[in-house]
């Protein structure tokens, strides 16, 4: 048992729990949108923990560099998409205004259609 | 401090594009190559002589097959700044995907989002593309929609709790846009960026 | 068994257990949107459960998978939602 053992024995089971998490609260979420966060986010912050954790098991940092390109391309990647499926959600009237404490998109919407 | 370098390429600024020079051109894309020639050895996992060819050889033939449209890109790098922007990024990151977390376990029906719209200070195409991903990075911020016109982005967030967490909200925003502005801002980013600071106080008051 | 063994099995279990919840909201729906979103979750897990076989084993041959596998998940979900988003158009 060493210490980079111990290093992967706490960030691995981390990372799993937040992805455990996050897919939960694709569950249990009733919303589009926040479905949307639960899902996306906290699976990239999981997957770069079990990356950190399992690259502490690989013999050297060249075999463990391809990891982080994949922790990195997710890390680009996660904002596309949520804000491709923020856009989409929002403009096909999935977002349940209900549970918006304040949408001032929809003023600024509502402001130009008036300008119209 | 470190000062602010403008690594603004091929010299698009100042010499009239049609003017410009094959040599320069290609220097232009010498940065993107770089890039992909770097992805490539990384992804074999050893730096040898001849990985590195191949790379750039595969690189340059991928630029020339997919017609990339060359962007001048207009950005300055501070590396103090940069460091302090991944940092603040991770700590949100983190910070808030625990946050989540504890509302996904404990009443997730009761969790309200808000979408509020922060005018942006800057007006770079590249800042304002940075802020929006970095902001989508985060868990529980999300941009719906860049008025590009009148520099106003939209972005929801959850979870509202009270009025204090819509303000949280813009303050986070405005934030992690000066953050950027600081650390990928040319220096004239950086003086219109603090103009508009001004001015948004002044209107506060 | 010792602790590390035991960190690696608690994480496959609680992948595993994720890509249930995964799977229960890709059949519920309700929307095209949700099941995009699901989609995606699911390359995640797929890349996270290489990561757990190569620090399990410390061999690197999948390695390169990951990075496969996670730009196939994403040009597909932003091919999905591209297209989600077309065909409501199209109904207006």
């Amino acid at each position: 048992m060493t210490a980079t053992d111990v290093v992967t024995a706490v960030l691995v089971p981390l990372g799993a729990l937040f992805t455990l998490i996050g897919t939960i609260g694709l569950v249990r979420f009733p919303t589009l949108l926040n479905r949307m966060h639960a899902a996306t986010k906290p699976d990239t912050v999981g997957l770069l923990l079990i990356i950190t954790g399992a690259a502490f098991q690989l013999p050297d940092v060249r075999s463990a560099a391809p990891m982080f390109l994949a922790a990195m391309f997710q890390f680009v990647t996660v904002p596309v998409l949520a804000q491709t499926v923020g856009r989409v959600s929002y403009s096909r009237g999935m977002v349940d205004s209900e549970r918006l404490v304040v949408d001032e998109l929809e003023e600024a919407v509502r402001t130009t259609r008036d300008d119209d | 401090m470190t000062e602010g370098m403008d690594t603004s390429s091929a010299g698009a600024s100042t010499s009239a594009v049609t003017t410009r020079s094959a040599g320069m051109r290609l220097l232009g894309r010498l940065p993107t190559v770089l890039w992909l020639t770097l992805m490539w050895v990384v992804l074999w996992g050893d730096p040898s002589p001849g990985t590195v060819i191949a790379g750039a050889v595969v690189g340059s033939l991928c630029y020339t097959v997919a017609k990339l449209p060359h962007i001048p890109v207009r950005l300055g790098f501070r590396p103090w700044h940069a460091l302090r922007l991944v940092g603040v990024i991770g700590y949100d990151l983190f910070r808030s995907s625990v946050h989540v977390a504890f509302h996904v376990l404990w009443r997730p029906a009761e969790v309200r989002g808000a979408i509020v719209a922060v005018p942006m200070r800057t007006d770079s195409d590249f800042l304002l593309a940075m802020v929006s991903g970095g902001l989508s990075l985060v868990t529980g911020s999300l941009v719906i929609e860049l008025n590009r016109d009148q520099g106003v982005i939209y972005v929801h967030g959850i979870p509202i709790e009270s009025d204090g967490a819509v303000d949280r909200l813009r303050r986070q925003v405005r934030r992690t846009e000066e953050l950027f502005v600081r650390a990928f801002g040319t220096a004239e980013d950086v003086a219109e960026f603090e103009r508009g600071d001004l001015g948004a106080q002044g209107e506060d008051r | 068994m010792n602790l590390l063994d035991h960190a690696f099995t608690a994480a496959f279990a609680m992948l595993a257990a994720a890509v249930l919840f995964v799977l229960y909201r890709l059949v519920r729906g309700p929307s095209v949107l949700d099941r995009i979103i699901c989609l995606n979750a699911l390359s995640v897990l797929v890349v996270s459960f290489i990561a757990l076989e190569a620090g399990l084993r410390g061999d690197t041959a999948y390695i390169g998978l990951m990075v496969a596998i996670g730009l196939l998940g994403f040009v597909g979900t932003l091919t999905a939602t591209r297209f989600a988003e077309r065909r409501a158009h199209d109904r207006d």
